[in-house]
């Protein structure tokens, strides 16, 4: 019996050693709408330099800002606003100045190819529409300002269908179980053949989605999250950006 | 009280809606389940047993998806029935009311089950041999012995309906005002930054009302206890 005891108690520490030197691992927060550019730009950055590996963890930016707040590790995290990086900063989570301008985008009504819907004043007329949760989903967020710009919250009230993250939002439209879908430009455009962009919601009513990139105190510490925040950055991540439609300045 | 916005009263009321909604609709038919289960032997009988008890064992996820699937716009039953009709299931309160039957069902079922097995069956071949018919004697005899059974699977459904997150959220959604439950409204205050204090005032309605069920239900034992 002791025997076992001590064997296991072998295993116990060699799985633990194992685990220990394992290569610098980075862990990333990224708000949904990044997943598909970050995890490329990752797997490049993984590329060359073989002793990092990621782990990528996808959301709405304010349920990743609480999860952060709680304790979940995160080296960088990405935001489609300024305000939740805002947040983590005032909370002491965030290294101060670290907080930079990645790419812009566009919010857009998805739906049917076949509903005559070309503007906000259309959207009105139909019957459940999806937005991302505003309580934590930026694209959420500009859609309900945009809505207060235009003054139709009081007719769209009871017809919000709230979403967990802007990826959610756009399964709705795409299963149609939602007339249509305020999501990003860059979602629409991974969007299935069911659903397309009706119209783009004017920029006017909007402040510009403004994507950001955070060290947080445990990534500014650690040497290879400063690296790929750097590469975050560089010529060839601005490359991969505008390839899955963002823009970057 | 705690500052809560309209949207999070009306979730208060859905929860109760629902919770009861749900809870009335399945009586008769838990009732009539737990009567075949309990007095007759057919073929498939370990089947429905299966079927009905199913959902207690199945994670919620999986039942909102199926139901999703089904009664969507383009599931089985919602391209062929519910569209002609005209009437419409997902991401209202009927579907919030469907996915916590479904999931609360077994757990009616079970009680009234025991309330019904405790029954001496001598009392109702008496009731047979003094010339009752079938439907005589479950309404005279069978309905009111097992009652205990049955006011226990109801407060018992109903606690759990309360509390359906799972499959309401797959087939409900998350529309304040419409369909948002309490759990529903927790989950969104706890994914957000600062919505601590409401997931917290949320939480204390919730163990409030549970509290509160809870006491229901000891209440009304002691006093059957008494009368019987």
């Amino acid at each position: 019996m002791k025997s076992i005891i001590r064997k296991c108690f072998y295993m116990a520490t060699f799985i633990l050693s194992a685990v220990s030197i394992h290569p610098a691992s980075i862990d990333l927060s990224i708000a949904a709408s990044l997943k598909e550019v970050v995890t490329e730009l990752s797997n490049d950055f993984a590329n060359m330099k073989p002793a990092v590996s990621f782990k990528r963890n996808t959301g709405a930016p304010g349920a990743l800002a609480t999860q952060i707040e709680n304790g979940a590790p995160c080296d960088i995290f990405f935001s489609a606003n300024a305000d939740w990086a805002d947040y983590l900063m005032k909370k002491k989570l965030a290294d101060a100045g670290s907080i930079s301008v990645l790419a812009f985008n566009e919010l857009v009504f998805v739906g049917k190819s076949g509903l005559k819907v070309n503007g906000l004043n259309d959207v009105v007329t139909l019957k459940k529409i999806a937005i991302g949760s505003p309580k934590s989903v930026p694209a959420g967020e500009y859609a309900m300002e945009a809505f207060t710009k235009a003054d139709l919250v009081g007719r769209l009230k009871y017809k919000l269908v709230m979403a967990k993250d802007v990826r959610e939002c756009l399964m709705y439209a795409e299963r149609g179980e939602v007339d249509g879908a305020f999501v990003y430009r860059t979602d629409a455009a991974i969007a299935s053949r069911n659903v397309k962009i009706l119209f783009i919601v004017p920029q006017r009513l909007y402040r510009r989605i403004t994507y950001t990139m955070t060290l947080t105190g445990s990534g500014a510490g650690k040497k290879e999250a400063a690296d790929f925040y750097r590469f975050m950055h560089s010529a060839h991540a601005k490359k991969v950006l505008v390839k899955y439609g963002f823009a970057v300045k | 009280m705690f500052g809560f916005s309209p949207s999070d009263y009306s979730a208060i009321a859905l929860s109760v809606k629902v919770a009861i909604t749900a809870t009335l609709l399945s009586l008769p038919f838990g009732f009539a389940v737990a009567y075949l289960m309990t007095f007759n032997k057919f073929r498939g009988k370990i089947v429905l047993d299966g079927i009905v008890n199913l959902p207690l064992t199945l994670p919620p996820v999986v039942v909102g998806y199926l139901l999703l699937l089904l009664l969507g716009r383009n599931g089985w039953i919602g391209r062929t029935l519910l569209q002609p009709l005209g009437i419409e299931v997902i991401f209202t309160w009927k579907a919030a009311v469907i996915a916590t039957a479904v999931v609360g069902f077994p757990l009616m079922v079970r009680s009234i089950r025991i309330g019904m097995e405790t029954i001496d069956r001598g009392l109702i071949q008496a009731s047979r041999t003094l010339g009752a018919g079938r439907l005589d004697t479950v309404t005279t005899v069978i309905l009111p012995l097992s009652l205990r059974g049955i006011i226990a699977g109801s407060v018992l459904m109903f606690a759990r309906g309360l509390g359906e997150f799972g499959a309401t959220i797959i087939v409900a959604g998350n529309i304040p005002g419409v369909t948002q439950t309490i759990p529903l409204a927790i989950y969104e205050y706890a994914s957000s930054p600062g919505g601590d204090v409401m997931a917290m005032a949320l939480c204390g309605i919730s163990i409030t009302l549970s509290g509160i069920v809870l006491i229901f239900h000891e209440w009304i034992g002691r006093r059957m206890d008494r009368a019987g």
